[in-house]
């Protein structure tokens, strides 16, 4: 596949209108703004692709947020006590 | 069809993730705050990236990347042969061949002579394309997905998959935060009561 030339690896480097529609399904449920959205020509298709951006970037704060707040948990709480248990027994 | 975090995803995933953290747990308390927080976020990685098992390109770009960060953890958590595999293979370098495809589009612009519209068309793929980089910049793994067929397909799994982690440490930290609030204030009330006579 990587012997084939020009046509291949520039047609490759396109998405195509029936990805972008598959995509925007897909991604209606966790994107609100492009439930209306009805066309799926390139300049939909970009404004989805950003959308998607975003939402990972969101997702990704989110992890590190919780990780702060687990690590902090952890910190403030004495080896023997209740606490430690709850904690404990949830994570480990 | 509907793509959503499965509960066996997630229960595996709270499996592996509790695993990954046992094998900090002897050091936890001799540790720094930072250090533990990157012992909880690693061991989340690496146990959302092995519920793949190595079948998609962002789940080993994933580990990989983990194990620069802690070669002991990932090794620990993917038991034997696995790890060796997944952490030494090969990702494909960037099959983009960067100079045909400027060769391609610079004979194919001599070629058409270009309206008002394929104008615009022409502005919306440069736009599509910019937007694609920045996907590919947020997926671990995207700078070797040249094809963007692919790109997309990781794409998607990737969003799963970090629902999936999201929503279990979402449910542990606010167990644990409310489960610590609660207990705590048992035992402010205990302390007082106990104060008092």
């Amino acid at each position: 596949m990587s012997n084939r030339r020009s046509r291949q690896s520039s047609s490759a480097t396109r998405i195509s209108d029936d990805q972008i529609i598959d995509l925007v399904s897909k991604l209606r449920q966790f994107l609100p703004e492009i439930r209306e959205r009805r066309r799926s020509d390139k300049v939909s298709a970009s404004k989805v692709l950003q959308e998607t951006c975003n939402y990972i970037r969101k997702l990704h704060r989110e992890v590190d947020n919780i990780s702060d707040r687990l690590s902090l948990l952890l910190d403030s709480v004495d080896e023997d006590s209740q606490e430690a248990a709850v904690i404990r027994n949830l994570l480990m | 069809m509907h793509m959503q975090p499965t509960s066996s995803m997630k229960e595996e995933f709270l499996q592996k993730w509790q695993m990954g953290l046992q094998i900090y747990r002897p050091l936890i308390d001799n540790t720094s705050v930072s250090e533990r927080r990157k012992a909880i976020k690693l061991s989340a990685d690496v146990a959302m990236a092995s519920l793949r098992r190595g079948t998609t390109c962002w789940s080993r770009a994933l580990i990989q990347k983990t194990a620069t960060e802690d070669n002991f953890l990932v090794r620990q958590m993917l038991s034997g042969i696995k790890a060796e595999t997944l952490i030494n293979k090969k990702l494909p370098k960037v099959m983009c061949h960067r100079k045909i495809v400027r060769r391609s589009k610079k004979i194919l612009r001599r070629r058409k002579s270009r309206s008002a519209i394929e104008e615009v068309a022409a502005k919306a793929r440069k736009l599509v394309k910019k937007k694609t980089q920045g996907l590919r910049n947020v997926v671990p793994g995207g700078e070797f997905m040249s094809n963007d067929v692919l790109l997309i397909q990781e794409t998607l799994d990737y969003i799963v998959s970090l629902q999936t982690q999201v929503n279990v440490m979402r449910s542990i930290v606010d167990a644990a935060e409310a489960g610590s609030e609660r207990t705590a204030y048992y035992l402010g009330k205990l302390k007082f009561a106990i104060e008092d006579g």
